[in-house]
């Protein structure tokens, strides 16, 4: 192919305007590889975040529905004093979510509390003495009275949010797991264990409120530290954070009775792709009794992620679409102006007989050889320029995200403090420019840094990207301008 | 080899016809040198027989085939080499470039050749050292021997040539006239010169003058 050969001689002896083209291409592909970069990386970012902050369905009491029925009982039967029945949720439904697809797990909580015996619970000037703290405490058993040790009946201590965003830590022994499922195998907070001083291996006695009012011999088998953000989990009228323990559902609900056997307060199912929350919300609202149950959903740090993502990601977007425009204006300009100066040649190639389209060619395998040069040019620059403008960008994201999450939540405690599912469907308002409404405080702070986590380098993978929007590029540019070689006549050019 | 049959062409009216009814034939082995006035539509003609335009009336045959059946671009590529006062040649490449890139486009048989490339420019009397600097670095005179060269590569029986020796001195003009008979004469090709210097057109076999749109025999 001659003309691969008469483009490399060109070049060659035109330093001059070589050297202009590759620079100017060189810019416009360094603006396409920074957009590149931070689109790029936002994605990597998005689905990174996917795995990492995962998102829940929580089965738990309906309340709305519950509110209702007491309502209308209270309308016709004004005699008595209103009501509040919520049916605890039975493992049997929970388990029955937790076949369905993307439910990677669940963990059921159950909240109750009791009385410390034979030790110190500990009392803050703003909680009620020894059994008080009445109250408040919207939970499964309304009519109860609390003790000073709030019970947290988990699963696992590990897949409560708390100790998922490690805003508790066990510090001593090993948390609660699906082995100590009915066994009085108890974790405490390290203020309460020092306070009292209680290590693991002693035991503990705890007295129920309510139900058989029995006593219960617990063995301390790990000791937790509840970083001071935990604390406001704990609503008004509850007793010192340091006062909740954890332990296997199964221990809660016979603190709490009988009839609670095989219940649970809520049961939270862990969504493997945050995506799909809304679609096993659906398939899940159809194993169960909606009026009695309801199913909310938690994938707040999920969405603040995506939505700060996603801005990135759409500026980004933007950015690589407009200089590709741009630069695809900008070279067909070039190169048309390019035409006009060598129509002489084309002219002579023509007399020769050579084809029109080979002359077209020439000249494309001259863009190409210029963007080749220039993509390595932009490659090496394109990493200072995406760094640069992704930590910028990050940075801005990341300011929105925090104030306008954290001006927005304390909505009730999830597992962990008192008792009580947020309420109904309260879906989490996750929109743009992040912050939704997460059901726990702690969450703003985890997922913004999360979002911080923008890596920007170039891979092999930008280049060839790069490359292929530079060929689009450039065969654009040479269609739009070859409109001249096409119609060309030669003896114009060549007789004059 | 070549024929005109009825030809005639114009500008922007018929009644402004440069030339009409022209009916001539080009033999291989033979010069021939068209002169005429200025403005007389020499170069139009010529432009007609280089496959460059097309003609308004009339055809144009190659040994019996008309040509806008081969095709214009092919005709200029297989069988058309064309000199021109300006030389024509690439401005950014050297006369050896310029001679193999001539060859690679018309694919001549001896497409690739160097040696065959420098050895014709060697006979035009360019040295090693010219033949490899840029043309543009050459004197008039040196070009119009590359682009001579270029006609001598290339297989094309036909060349025409619209006043090569017009920006020529007298003794590189007498040089360029001897290539064109050599070409016509021991290539057994067709040359057909488009002059204004009597010299040239008497240097050659035959002379047709165009004058009141037509061509007329003149020796
Ligand atoms: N593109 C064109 N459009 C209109 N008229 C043209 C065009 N090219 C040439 N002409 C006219 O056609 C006539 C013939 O032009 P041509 O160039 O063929 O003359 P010529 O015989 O080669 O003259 P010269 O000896 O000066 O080179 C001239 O009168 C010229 O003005
Ligand atoms: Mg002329």
């Amino acid at each position: 192919m001659n003309f691969f050969k008469r483009a490399w001689l060109n070049l060659t002896a035109k330093k001059g305007r070589s050297i202009l083209l590759i620079l100017v291409t060189s810019a416009i592909m360094l603006f396409v590889l920074a957009g590149l970069l931070i689109r790029n990386a936002a994605d990597t970012a998005t689905s990174n975040a996917k795995k990492s902050v995962g998102a829940t369905v929580t089965l738990s009491a309906n309340r709305e529905a519950a509110f209702k029925k007491m309502r209308s009982s209270t309308s016709t039967k004004k005699s008595s004093k209103p009501k509040l029945t919520t049916s605890p949720v039975k493992l049997s439904d929970a388990k029955k979510i937790a076949k369905l697809s993307n439910v990677s797990s669940y963990s059921a909580t159950v909240s109750t509390s009791a009385n410390a015996k034979g030790f110190d619970a500990i009392s803050t000037s703003s909680s009620s003495s020894t059994g008080g703290g009445m109250g408040m405490k919207g939970g499964m058993s309304s009519s109860s009275s609390s003790g000073d040790i709030a019970i947290s009946g988990v699963t696992s201590t590990a897949s409560t949010s708390a100790f998922e965003e490690k805003s508790s830590k066990i510090t001593k022994g090993r948390g609660i797991t699906t082995s100590d499922e009915g066994t009085n195998n108890v974790v405490i907070e390290s203020e309460l264990a020092k306070e009292d001083s209680l290590s693991v291996g002693d035991t503990i006695k705890l007295k129920a409120t309510t139900g058989s009012k029995k006593t219960y011999t617990m063995k301390i088998v790990g000791i937790y530290k509840a970083s001071s953000s935990t604390s406001t989990q704990q609503g008004p009228g509850a007793t010192d954070p340091s006062n909740s323990v954890y332990t296997s559902y199964t221990f809660a609900n016979t603190v709490k009775g009988s009839k609670y056997k095989n219940t649970a307060d809520s049961v939270t199912s862990n969504v493997s792709d945050p995506a799909k929350v809304s679609s096993v919300k659906t398939a899940g609202k159809k194993l169960i009794n909606t009026s009695k149950y309801s199913l909310s959903t938690n994938d707040s740090s999920y969405q603040t992620v995506k939505a700060s993502m996603d801005n990135v990601k759409s500026f980004a977007d933007k950015i690589v679409w407009l200089v590709a425009i741009a630069g695809t204006i900008i070279l067909a300009l070039i190169v048309i102006l390019m035409i006009r100066e060598r129509r002489y040649e084309i002219g002579v190639l023509l007399s020769l007989g050579e084809a029109r389209w080979k002359i077209v060619a020439q000249f494309f395998v001259e863009m190409v050889m210029v963007l080749i040069v220039s993509i390595v040019i932009a490659g090496a620059g394109g990493k200072f320029v995406g760094n640069k403008l992704g930590q910028q960008l990050v940075s801005q994201q990341t300011t929105t995200a925090t104030t306008s999450s954290t001006s927005t939540q304390t909505q009730g405690g999830q597992p962990g403090g008192s008792g009580g599912a947020p309420s109904g469907n309260s879906k989490p308002s996750g929109n743009m420019g992040g912050g939704g409404a997460p059901d726990d405080s702690s969450s703003s702070s985890t997922s913004s840094t999360k979002q911080a986590e923008l890596d920007v380098s170039v891979t092999v993978l930008d280049l060839v990207e790069l490359g292929g929007f530079g060929l689009a590029i450039m065969f654009l540019s040479i269609m739009l301008a070859s409109g001249g070689i096409l119609r060309l006549q030669p003896k114009k050019v060549l007789i004059d | 080899m070549l024929k005109t049959n009825d030809l005639g062409y114009w500008y922007d009216r018929q009644e402004n016809s440069l030339f009409e009814h022209v009916d001539l034939e080009f033999k291989s082995g033979t010069s021939y040198a068209i002169v005429g006035q200025s403005g007389s539509g020499k170069t139009t003609f010529l432009s007609l027989l280089a496959g460059l335009d097309k003609p308004r009336a009339g055809q144009i045959e190659l040994n019996g085939q008309p040509i806008n059946k081969i095709g214009l671009t092919n005709y200029r590529k297989s069988h058309v080499a064309i000199v021109f006062q300006s030389y024509n040649l690439f401005n950014y490449m050297s006369p050896l470039n310029n001679l193999l890139t001539a060859m690679a486009v018309t694919e001549s048989s001896h497409k690739g050749d160097k040696a065959f490339a420098a050895d014709m420019l060697r006979k035009l009397g360019l040295t090693d050292e010219q033949m490899k600097k840029n043309v543009q670095k050459l004197s008039g005179g040196q070009q119009q021997r590359v682009a001579i060269a270029r006609t001598m590569c290339c297989d094309a029986k036909l060349v025409v040539a619209d006043e090569p020796t017009g920006n020529l001195d007298e003794e590189n003009t007498k040089f360029m006239i001897d290539q064109f008979q050599k070409i016509a004469h021991e290539q057994n090709k067709c040359v057909i010169i488009v002059t204004h210097e009597s010299d040239v057109a008497k240097a050659c076999d035959h002379s047709y003058r165009l004058a009141k749109h037509e061509f007329a025999l003149e020796s």
